[in-house]
Protein backbone atom coordinates (compact mmCIF):
# COMPACT_ATOMS: atom_id res chain seq x y z
CA UNK A 1 0.00 0.00 0.00
CA UNK A 2 1.58 3.11 -1.56
CA UNK A 3 0.84 5.93 1.40
CA UNK A 4 2.07 8.40 -0.45
CA UNK A 5 -0.94 7.90 -3.23
CA UNK A 6 -3.53 7.71 -0.83
CA UNK A 7 -2.07 11.26 0.85
CA UNK A 8 -2.43 12.75 -2.57
CA UNK A 9 -5.42 11.54 -3.43
CA UNK A 10 -7.63 12.80 0.04
CA UNK A 11 -5.29 15.89 -0.11
CA UNK A 12 -6.36 16.60 -3.77
CA UNK A 13 -9.87 16.18 -3.21
CA UNK A 14 -9.97 18.34 -0.40
CA UNK A 15 -7.97 21.06 -1.87
CA UNK A 16 -10.81 20.63 -4.61
CA UNK A 17 -13.54 20.75 -2.26
CA UNK A 18 -12.20 23.70 -0.41
CA UNK A 19 -11.34 25.32 -3.32
CA UNK A 20 -14.96 24.98 -5.15
CA UNK A 21 -16.91 25.56 -1.65
CA UNK A 22 -15.26 29.02 -0.95
CA UNK A 23 -15.33 30.07 -4.35
CA UNK A 24 -19.23 28.61 -4.25
CA UNK A 25 -19.89 31.13 -0.84
CA UNK A 26 -18.33 33.75 -1.75
CA UNK A 27 -20.36 33.51 -5.44
CA UNK A 28 -23.30 33.22 -3.44
CA UNK A 29 -22.51 36.49 -1.73
CA UNK A 30 -21.44 38.29 -4.16
CA UNK A 31 -24.16 37.50 -6.65
CA UNK A 32 -27.12 37.68 -4.42
CA UNK A 33 -30.14 38.31 -6.21
CA UNK A 34 -32.92 40.23 -2.95
CA UNK A 35 -36.01 38.12 -3.94
CA UNK A 36 -38.87 39.26 -1.93
CA UNK A 37 -40.53 36.98 -0.06
CA UNK A 38 -44.42 38.12 -1.07
CA UNK A 39 -43.38 37.49 -4.58
CA UNK A 40 -43.33 34.10 -3.28
CA UNK A 41 -46.66 34.40 -1.09
CA UNK A 42 -48.39 35.98 -3.97
CA UNK A 43 -47.05 33.15 -6.18
CA UNK A 44 -48.73 30.76 -3.84
CA UNK A 45 -52.46 32.32 -4.00
CA UNK A 46 -52.60 33.02 -8.28
CA UNK A 47 -54.08 29.81 -9.59
CA UNK A 48 -50.42 28.80 -11.12
CA UNK A 49 -52.25 27.33 -14.01
CA UNK A 50 -50.34 29.91 -16.03
CA UNK A 51 -53.23 30.34 -18.85
CA UNK A 52 -51.78 33.65 -20.08
CA UNK A 53 -55.42 35.32 -19.50
CA UNK A 54 -53.74 38.23 -18.16
CA UNK A 55 -51.22 38.70 -21.03
CA UNK A 56 -48.36 37.69 -18.27
CA UNK A 57 -46.35 34.78 -19.69
CA UNK A 58 -46.68 33.18 -16.44
CA UNK A 59 -48.04 33.39 -12.67
CA UNK A 60 -45.08 33.97 -11.09
CA UNK A 61 -44.25 37.08 -13.43
CA UNK A 62 -47.60 38.11 -12.76
CA UNK A 63 -46.20 37.91 -8.34
CA UNK A 64 -43.40 39.31 -9.44
CA UNK A 65 -44.91 42.64 -11.22
CA UNK A 66 -47.55 42.56 -8.51
CA UNK A 67 -44.75 43.03 -5.92
CA UNK A 68 -43.26 45.03 -7.84
CA UNK A 69 -46.07 47.53 -8.40
CA UNK A 70 -46.42 47.06 -12.34
CA UNK A 71 -49.31 45.29 -12.10
CA UNK A 72 -52.17 45.91 -9.68
CA UNK A 73 -53.25 43.17 -7.12
CA UNK A 74 -56.44 42.02 -9.16
CA UNK A 75 -54.21 41.54 -12.71
CA UNK A 76 -55.08 38.16 -12.43
CA UNK A 77 -58.20 37.10 -14.76
CA UNK A 78 -58.23 33.46 -14.21
CA UNK A 79 -58.65 33.90 -10.08
CA UNK A 80 -61.46 36.02 -9.67
CA UNK A 81 -62.51 38.43 -7.08
CA UNK A 82 -61.08 36.39 -4.07
CA UNK A 83 -57.55 35.76 -5.37
CA UNK A 84 -57.88 39.49 -5.77
CA UNK A 85 -58.94 39.71 -2.37
CA UNK A 86 -56.58 37.85 -0.72
CA UNK A 87 -53.46 39.32 -2.46
CA UNK A 88 -54.78 42.75 -1.52
CA UNK A 89 -54.60 41.83 1.91
CA UNK A 90 -51.16 40.67 1.43
CA UNK A 91 -49.94 43.82 -0.30
CA UNK A 92 -51.80 46.13 2.40
CA UNK A 93 -53.69 47.46 -1.43
CA UNK A 94 -56.81 48.50 -1.16
CA UNK A 95 -59.27 45.63 -2.47
CA UNK A 96 -60.64 46.37 -6.09
CA UNK A 97 -63.22 44.83 -8.14
CA UNK A 98 -62.46 42.22 -11.24
CA UNK A 99 -64.29 42.80 -13.87
CA UNK A 100 -64.83 39.25 -14.79
CA UNK A 101 -65.47 37.25 -17.94
CA UNK A 102 -66.65 34.21 -18.87
CA UNK A 103 -66.46 32.55 -22.41
CA UNK A 104 -69.76 31.89 -24.23
CA UNK A 105 -70.70 29.64 -27.55
CA UNK A 106 -72.54 30.83 -29.80
CA UNK A 107 -74.37 28.76 -31.55
CA UNK A 108 -77.18 26.60 -31.20
CA UNK A 109 -76.74 23.88 -34.16
CA UNK A 110 -75.23 21.36 -32.77
CA UNK A 111 -76.16 17.78 -34.53
CA UNK A 112 -79.30 19.63 -35.85
CA UNK A 113 -76.63 21.70 -38.34
CA UNK A 114 -76.77 20.03 -41.78
CA UNK A 115 -73.31 18.25 -42.52
CA UNK A 116 -71.72 19.03 -46.01
CA UNK A 117 -69.88 15.49 -46.08
CA UNK A 118 -69.53 12.96 -43.76
CA UNK A 119 -65.96 13.38 -41.75
CA UNK A 120 -64.29 10.31 -40.23
CA UNK A 121 -60.79 11.37 -39.79
CA UNK A 122 -58.98 12.91 -36.79
CA UNK A 123 -61.15 13.63 -34.06
CA UNK A 124 -60.26 17.19 -33.75
CA UNK A 125 -62.00 20.24 -34.88
CA UNK A 126 -58.90 21.93 -35.93
CA UNK A 127 -58.63 19.18 -38.48
CA UNK A 128 -61.84 19.02 -39.65
CA UNK A 129 -61.70 22.96 -40.12
CA UNK A 130 -58.50 22.67 -42.34
CA UNK A 131 -60.37 19.89 -44.66
CA UNK A 132 -62.25 21.95 -47.18
CA UNK A 133 -63.45 24.40 -44.39
CA UNK A 134 -65.69 22.22 -41.87
CA UNK A 135 -68.30 19.45 -42.06
CA UNK A 136 -70.72 21.75 -41.36
CA UNK A 137 -72.36 23.58 -44.30
CA UNK A 138 -72.32 26.67 -41.92
CA UNK A 139 -69.38 27.86 -41.89
CA UNK A 140 -69.48 30.07 -38.20
CA UNK A 141 -70.93 27.14 -36.24
CA UNK A 142 -69.83 24.73 -34.24
CA UNK A 143 -67.92 21.87 -35.52
CA UNK A 144 -68.51 19.84 -32.30
CA UNK A 145 -65.34 17.86 -31.83
CA UNK A 146 -64.54 19.20 -28.63
CA UNK A 147 -60.77 20.66 -29.45
CA UNK A 148 -62.14 23.53 -26.31
CA UNK A 149 -62.75 20.78 -24.01
CA UNK A 150 -59.15 19.55 -24.65
CA UNK A 151 -57.62 23.47 -24.22
CA UNK A 152 -59.99 23.93 -20.96
CA UNK A 153 -57.34 23.99 -18.22
CA UNK A 154 -60.23 24.32 -15.54
CA UNK A 155 -62.36 21.31 -16.86
CA UNK A 156 -65.36 24.23 -17.25
CA UNK A 157 -66.24 22.38 -20.92
CA UNK A 158 -68.19 19.31 -21.59
CA UNK A 159 -70.05 18.66 -25.19
CA UNK A 160 -73.39 17.76 -24.78
CA UNK A 161 -75.86 15.29 -26.16
CA UNK A 162 -76.97 18.26 -28.66
CA UNK A 163 -73.56 17.88 -29.60
CA UNK A 164 -72.27 21.27 -28.63
CA UNK A 165 -69.62 22.43 -26.02
CA UNK A 166 -71.37 23.36 -22.64
CA UNK A 167 -69.39 25.91 -20.59
CA UNK A 168 -69.98 25.56 -16.53
CA UNK A 169 -69.56 29.06 -15.61
CA UNK A 170 -69.05 27.72 -11.62
CA UNK A 171 -65.87 26.32 -13.23
CA UNK A 172 -65.44 28.99 -16.42
CA UNK A 173 -62.64 31.97 -15.32
CA UNK A 174 -62.68 33.56 -18.17
CA UNK A 175 -59.21 32.79 -19.39
CA UNK A 176 -60.09 32.67 -23.09
CA UNK A 177 -57.97 29.69 -23.78
CA UNK A 178 -60.97 27.77 -25.76
CA UNK A 179 -61.34 31.05 -27.52
CA UNK A 180 -57.64 30.72 -29.33
CA UNK A 181 -58.19 27.18 -29.42
CA UNK A 182 -61.34 27.04 -31.65
CA UNK A 183 -60.45 27.63 -35.33
CA UNK A 184 -63.50 29.36 -35.25
CA UNK A 185 -63.46 31.40 -32.01
CA UNK A 186 -61.84 34.36 -34.00
CA UNK A 187 -65.14 34.62 -35.89
CA UNK A 188 -66.91 34.81 -32.70
CA UNK A 189 -68.23 31.21 -32.12
CA UNK A 190 -66.94 31.19 -28.91
CA UNK A 191 -66.08 34.47 -27.40
CA UNK A 192 -65.69 36.36 -23.60
CA UNK A 193 -68.57 38.40 -21.91
CA UNK A 194 -69.04 40.22 -19.02
CA UNK A 195 -69.72 37.51 -16.08
CA UNK A 196 -73.12 38.94 -15.40
CA UNK A 197 -74.16 38.68 -19.11
CA UNK A 198 -77.99 37.59 -18.86
CA UNK A 199 -78.78 36.32 -22.40
CA UNK A 200 -76.74 34.63 -25.34
CA UNK A 201 -77.66 35.09 -28.49
CA UNK A 202 -76.78 31.33 -30.09
CA UNK A 203 -76.01 32.24 -33.37
CA UNK A 204 -73.08 33.43 -35.43
CA UNK A 205 -73.74 33.22 -39.14
CA UNK A 206 -73.16 36.39 -41.28
CA UNK A 207 -74.01 34.55 -44.51
CA UNK A 208 -77.76 35.43 -46.42
CA UNK A 209 -80.49 34.38 -43.98
CA UNK A 210 -81.36 32.12 -47.01
CA UNK A 211 -78.49 30.08 -46.59
CA UNK A 212 -78.22 29.89 -43.57
CA UNK A 213 -81.83 28.32 -43.06
CA UNK A 214 -80.74 25.49 -45.43
CA UNK A 215 -77.53 24.80 -43.13
CA UNK A 216 -79.21 24.37 -39.78
CA UNK A 217 -82.67 25.04 -38.31
CA UNK A 218 -81.21 26.77 -35.05
CA UNK A 219 -80.22 29.87 -36.57
CA UNK A 220 -80.80 33.33 -36.06
CA UNK A 221 -83.11 34.20 -38.96
CA UNK A 222 -82.94 37.98 -38.08
CA UNK A 223 -86.64 38.14 -37.84
CA UNK A 224 -85.59 41.56 -35.56
CA UNK A 225 -89.00 40.19 -33.43
CA UNK A 226 -86.44 40.52 -30.43
CA UNK A 227 -85.15 43.80 -31.40
CA UNK A 228 -88.71 45.19 -31.28
CA UNK A 229 -89.91 43.98 -28.38
CA UNK A 230 -86.88 44.55 -26.09
CA UNK A 231 -87.70 47.16 -23.49
CA UNK A 232 -84.33 48.26 -23.03
CA UNK A 233 -83.44 48.76 -26.50
CA UNK A 234 -80.09 46.37 -25.45
CA UNK A 235 -81.07 44.17 -29.03
CA UNK A 236 -80.06 45.73 -32.18
CA UNK A 237 -79.60 42.96 -35.51
CA UNK A 238 -76.61 44.12 -37.16
CA UNK A 239 -75.45 42.54 -40.61
CA UNK A 240 -78.55 40.03 -40.56
CA UNK A 241 -77.88 38.78 -36.68
CA UNK A 242 -79.27 39.64 -33.08
CA UNK A 243 -76.42 40.89 -30.86
CA UNK A 244 -76.88 42.24 -27.00
CA UNK A 245 -75.38 45.14 -25.82
CA UNK A 246 -74.58 43.99 -22.06
CA UNK A 247 -74.05 47.71 -21.25
CA UNK A 248 -78.40 48.09 -21.61
CA UNK A 249 -79.51 44.43 -21.03
CA UNK A 250 -81.47 44.50 -17.97
CA UNK A 251 -82.26 40.46 -18.26
CA UNK A 252 -86.02 40.60 -18.15
CA UNK A 253 -86.01 37.79 -21.14
CA UNK A 254 -88.23 39.31 -23.42
CA UNK A 255 -86.36 38.33 -26.21
CA UNK A 256 -86.04 34.92 -24.95
CA UNK A 257 -89.59 34.35 -24.74
CA UNK A 258 -89.98 35.96 -28.31
CA UNK A 259 -87.30 34.55 -30.11
CA UNK A 260 -88.94 31.75 -32.98
CA UNK A 261 -86.20 30.46 -33.60
CA UNK A 262 -85.22 29.51 -29.49
CA UNK A 263 -81.46 31.02 -30.46
CA UNK A 264 -81.61 33.72 -28.00
CA UNK A 265 -81.46 31.67 -24.13
CA UNK A 266 -80.85 32.52 -20.72
CA UNK A 267 -76.85 32.40 -20.20
CA UNK A 268 -76.61 28.29 -19.63
CA UNK A 269 -80.22 27.89 -19.53
CA UNK A 270 -80.21 24.50 -21.68
CA UNK A 271 -77.30 23.49 -20.01
CA UNK A 272 -76.72 20.15 -18.82
CA UNK A 273 -74.55 21.36 -16.09
CA UNK A 274 -76.64 23.34 -13.36
CA UNK A 275 -75.80 27.20 -14.18
CA UNK A 276 -74.20 29.33 -11.81
CA UNK A 277 -77.01 30.79 -9.18
CA UNK A 278 -75.67 33.28 -7.04
CA UNK A 279 -74.07 34.86 -10.17
CA UNK A 280 -77.53 35.41 -11.55
CA UNK A 281 -76.95 33.27 -14.40
CA UNK A 282 -80.05 30.81 -15.41
CA UNK A 283 -83.65 31.70 -15.43
CA UNK A 284 -84.36 30.34 -11.93
CA UNK A 285 -81.52 31.82 -9.85
CA UNK A 286 -82.38 33.88 -7.35
CA UNK A 287 -79.49 36.64 -8.50
CA UNK A 288 -81.66 37.25 -11.17
CA UNK A 289 -84.09 39.69 -9.43
CA UNK A 290 -80.89 41.38 -7.39
CA UNK A 291 -79.24 41.83 -11.11
CA UNK A 292 -82.06 43.46 -12.00
CA UNK A 293 -81.57 46.03 -9.46
CA UNK A 294 -78.34 46.69 -9.91
CA UNK A 295 -79.09 46.84 -13.55
CA UNK A 296 -81.74 49.91 -12.69
CA UNK B 1 -5.81 14.62 -35.34
CA UNK B 2 -4.40 18.21 -36.31
CA UNK B 3 -6.27 19.46 -39.94
CA UNK B 4 -9.27 21.17 -40.35
CA UNK B 5 -10.13 17.82 -42.19
CA UNK B 6 -9.55 15.58 -39.32
CA UNK B 7 -11.47 18.08 -36.83
CA UNK B 8 -14.03 18.37 -39.00
CA UNK B 9 -14.78 14.71 -39.33
CA UNK B 10 -14.43 14.43 -35.17
CA UNK B 11 -16.97 16.78 -34.94
CA UNK B 12 -19.15 14.95 -37.00
CA UNK B 13 -17.97 11.73 -35.72
CA UNK B 14 -19.41 12.56 -32.38
CA UNK B 15 -22.63 14.64 -33.15
CA UNK B 16 -24.01 12.01 -35.54
CA UNK B 17 -22.50 8.86 -36.15
CA UNK B 18 -21.83 8.46 -32.30
CA UNK B 19 -24.94 10.05 -31.03
CA UNK B 20 -24.66 10.31 -27.23
CA UNK B 21 -28.58 9.40 -26.75
CA UNK B 22 -29.13 7.92 -29.90
CA UNK B 23 -26.51 5.52 -30.65
CA UNK B 24 -24.36 5.49 -27.02
CA UNK B 25 -27.94 5.85 -25.16
CA UNK B 26 -26.72 7.80 -22.63
CA UNK B 27 -28.38 11.18 -20.94
CA UNK B 28 -31.96 9.84 -21.43
CA UNK B 29 -33.95 11.06 -18.65
CA UNK B 30 -33.94 14.61 -20.16
CA UNK B 31 -34.35 13.07 -23.86
CA UNK B 32 -38.00 11.85 -22.54
CA UNK B 33 -38.39 14.29 -19.80
CA UNK B 34 -37.90 17.69 -22.01
CA UNK B 35 -38.71 16.34 -25.21
CA UNK B 36 -42.84 16.83 -25.00
CA UNK B 37 -42.55 20.61 -26.23
CA UNK B 38 -40.68 22.15 -29.06
CA UNK B 39 -39.44 25.13 -27.10
CA UNK B 40 -38.65 23.23 -24.16
CA UNK B 41 -36.48 21.07 -25.46
CA UNK B 42 -34.88 24.41 -27.80
CA UNK B 43 -34.23 25.73 -24.09
CA UNK B 44 -32.52 22.59 -22.86
CA UNK B 45 -30.24 21.73 -25.62
CA UNK B 46 -28.46 25.52 -25.69
CA UNK B 47 -28.15 24.78 -22.01
CA UNK B 48 -26.75 21.26 -22.89
CA UNK B 49 -24.29 22.81 -25.53
CA UNK B 50 -22.91 25.52 -22.69
CA UNK B 51 -22.91 23.22 -19.77
CA UNK B 52 -20.72 20.69 -21.78
CA UNK B 53 -18.37 22.82 -23.02
CA UNK B 54 -17.93 24.24 -19.40
CA UNK B 55 -17.95 21.34 -18.38
CA UNK B 56 -14.98 19.73 -20.43
CA UNK B 57 -12.61 22.24 -20.75
CA UNK B 58 -12.99 22.37 -16.54
CA UNK B 59 -12.23 18.79 -16.69
CA UNK B 60 -9.40 18.72 -18.86
CA UNK B 61 -7.45 21.74 -17.25
CA UNK B 62 -7.89 19.94 -14.17
CA UNK B 63 -7.15 16.27 -15.89
CA UNK B 64 -4.03 17.64 -17.40
CA UNK B 65 -2.71 19.77 -14.56
CA UNK B 66 -3.69 18.59 -11.53
CA UNK B 67 -4.82 14.38 -11.70
CA UNK B 68 -2.72 13.43 -13.92
CA UNK B 69 0.48 14.61 -12.77
CA UNK B 70 -0.12 13.77 -9.06
CA UNK B 71 -1.13 10.19 -10.51
CA UNK B 72 -4.32 10.37 -8.67
CA UNK B 73 -6.68 10.68 -11.88
CA UNK B 74 -7.07 6.70 -12.30
CA UNK B 75 -9.02 6.13 -9.62
CA UNK B 76 -10.74 9.58 -8.69
CA UNK B 77 -11.39 11.34 -11.86
CA UNK B 78 -15.72 10.47 -11.31
CA UNK B 79 -15.45 11.94 -7.83
CA UNK B 80 -13.15 15.26 -9.02
CA UNK B 81 -15.37 15.76 -12.15
CA UNK B 82 -18.82 16.09 -10.50
CA UNK B 83 -17.26 18.42 -8.02
CA UNK B 84 -16.05 20.46 -10.69
CA UNK B 85 -18.51 20.43 -13.18
CA UNK B 86 -21.73 20.85 -9.71
CA UNK B 87 -19.91 23.65 -8.64
CA UNK B 88 -19.18 25.21 -11.87
CA UNK B 89 -22.58 25.23 -12.71
CA UNK B 90 -24.07 26.43 -9.60
CA UNK B 91 -21.24 29.44 -9.82
CA UNK B 92 -22.58 30.20 -13.17
CA UNK B 93 -26.52 29.75 -12.86
CA UNK B 94 -25.29 32.53 -9.95
CA UNK B 95 -23.86 34.80 -12.19
CA UNK B 96 -26.15 34.51 -14.55
CA UNK B 97 -29.03 35.28 -12.55
CA UNK B 98 -27.04 38.23 -10.94
CA UNK B 99 -26.39 39.74 -14.54
CA UNK B 100 -28.95 39.04 -17.20
CA UNK B 101 -31.91 37.69 -15.85
CA UNK B 102 -33.28 37.19 -19.56
CA UNK B 103 -30.92 34.83 -20.18
CA UNK B 104 -31.55 32.71 -17.00
CA UNK B 105 -35.03 33.10 -17.81
CA UNK B 106 -34.03 31.40 -21.10
CA UNK B 107 -31.29 28.58 -20.20
CA UNK B 108 -31.03 29.38 -16.70
CA UNK B 109 -33.98 27.15 -15.36
CA UNK B 110 -32.60 24.24 -17.43
CA UNK B 111 -28.82 24.14 -15.39
CA UNK B 112 -29.49 22.66 -12.34
CA UNK B 113 -31.78 19.81 -14.44
CA UNK B 114 -28.35 18.70 -15.81
CA UNK B 115 -25.34 19.76 -13.53
CA UNK B 116 -23.92 16.40 -13.45
CA UNK B 117 -26.43 15.12 -15.65
CA UNK B 118 -25.04 11.24 -16.80
CA UNK B 119 -23.73 12.83 -20.39
CA UNK B 120 -22.20 15.54 -19.38
CA UNK B 121 -20.12 13.78 -16.80
CA UNK B 122 -19.64 11.04 -20.23
CA UNK B 123 -18.85 13.71 -22.74
CA UNK B 124 -16.27 15.73 -19.85
CA UNK B 125 -14.12 12.66 -18.59
CA UNK B 126 -13.88 11.57 -22.31
CA UNK B 127 -12.63 14.92 -23.44
CA UNK B 128 -10.41 14.89 -20.57
CA UNK B 129 -8.97 11.51 -21.06
CA UNK B 130 -10.02 9.24 -23.57
CA UNK B 131 -10.98 6.00 -23.30
CA UNK B 132 -12.75 6.23 -19.92
CA UNK B 133 -15.95 5.60 -20.96
CA UNK B 134 -17.09 3.45 -24.42
CA UNK B 135 -18.21 6.14 -26.53
CA UNK B 136 -17.12 3.94 -29.36
CA UNK B 137 -15.02 6.67 -30.97
CA UNK B 138 -10.93 6.19 -31.28
CA UNK B 139 -9.75 9.84 -29.80
CA UNK B 140 -6.58 8.96 -29.84
CA UNK B 141 -4.69 8.22 -26.01
CA UNK B 142 -5.30 12.27 -25.48
CA UNK B 143 -6.74 15.14 -26.82
CA UNK B 144 -5.14 18.53 -26.81
CA UNK B 145 -7.73 21.36 -25.38
CA UNK B 146 -8.70 22.52 -28.91
CA UNK B 147 -9.38 18.77 -30.40
CA UNK B 148 -11.58 18.52 -26.55
CA UNK B 149 -13.52 21.65 -26.96
CA UNK B 150 -14.33 20.15 -30.79
CA UNK B 151 -15.51 16.76 -29.72
CA UNK B 152 -17.81 18.72 -26.91
CA UNK B 153 -19.35 20.78 -29.18
CA UNK B 154 -19.82 17.90 -31.77
CA UNK B 155 -21.72 15.87 -28.86
CA UNK B 156 -23.53 18.78 -27.68
CA UNK B 157 -24.83 19.72 -30.93
CA UNK B 158 -25.87 15.89 -31.44
CA UNK B 159 -27.50 15.82 -28.30
CA UNK B 160 -29.31 19.07 -29.18
CA UNK B 161 -30.44 17.90 -32.55
CA UNK B 162 -31.56 14.41 -31.36
CA UNK B 163 -33.70 15.78 -28.82
CA UNK B 164 -35.01 18.66 -30.57
CA UNK B 165 -35.88 16.00 -33.64
CA UNK B 166 -37.43 13.83 -31.23
CA UNK B 167 -39.60 16.88 -29.56
CA UNK B 168 -40.63 17.92 -32.64
CA UNK B 169 -41.93 14.14 -33.42
CA UNK B 170 -43.77 13.93 -29.90
CA UNK B 171 -45.59 17.62 -30.71
CA UNK B 172 -47.43 15.52 -34.43
CA UNK B 173 -47.74 12.49 -32.38
CA UNK B 174 -49.78 14.70 -30.07
CA UNK B 175 -52.45 15.31 -32.74
CA UNK B 176 -52.19 12.02 -34.36
CA UNK B 177 -54.88 8.95 -34.54
CA UNK B 178 -52.25 6.86 -31.81
CA UNK B 179 -54.43 3.74 -30.50
CA UNK B 180 -55.49 4.82 -26.70
CA UNK B 181 -53.23 2.50 -25.17
CA UNK B 182 -50.04 3.47 -27.06
CA UNK B 183 -50.62 7.17 -26.57
CA UNK B 184 -48.58 9.28 -24.63
CA UNK B 185 -45.09 7.34 -23.76
CA UNK B 186 -45.57 4.21 -25.35
CA UNK B 187 -45.44 6.00 -28.54
CA UNK B 188 -42.62 7.61 -27.55
CA UNK B 189 -40.77 4.98 -26.81
CA UNK B 190 -41.56 3.38 -30.13
CA UNK B 191 -40.28 6.67 -31.84
CA UNK B 192 -37.39 6.83 -29.93
CA UNK B 193 -36.00 3.37 -31.12
CA UNK B 194 -36.53 3.83 -34.97
CA UNK B 195 -35.37 7.30 -34.32
CA UNK B 196 -32.22 5.28 -32.53
CA UNK B 197 -32.24 2.90 -35.78
CA UNK B 198 -31.82 5.56 -38.33
CA UNK B 199 -28.96 7.04 -36.03
CA UNK B 200 -27.58 3.66 -35.94
CA UNK B 201 -27.52 3.34 -39.66
CA UNK B 202 -25.57 6.11 -40.20
CA UNK B 203 -22.68 4.44 -38.89
CA UNK B 204 -23.05 1.29 -41.79
CA UNK B 205 -22.83 3.86 -44.31
CA UNK B 206 -19.31 4.23 -43.38
CA UNK B 207 -18.70 0.67 -42.51
CA UNK B 208 -17.76 1.72 -39.26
Amino acid sequence: MDLMLILKAVLTLSALGLITSAVLSTAARRFYVEVDPRVEAVAAILPGSNCGACGNPSCFTVAEGIVEGTLPVNACVAGGQSCADSIAVLMGAEACAVASVVSIRACGGGNKAERAFEYGGVQSCAAVARLAGGSLVCTAGCLGYGDCVEACPFDAIAIDERGLPVIDLDACTGCGICVHNCPRGGVGLLSLVPENAPVAVRCNAHDKIKDRKAACSACCIACKKCERACPADAIHVIDALAVIDYEKCTACGTCVSVCPQNCIDIHGRAATIPPRAADGHGKNAPGFAVQDQAAE
Amino acid sequence: MSTVGQLALLFIGAALINNILLTRFIGLCPFFGVSGNFETSLGMSLAVVFVMTLASTSTWVVWTFLLEPLGVGEFLYIPAFILIIASLVQFVEMYMRKVSPVLYRAMGIYLPLITTNCAVLATATEAAKPGFFKMNIDLGASLGLGEALIYTLGVSVGFGFALISFAALRERLDIAPVPKVMKGNPMAFITAGLLSLAYVGIAGWFGL
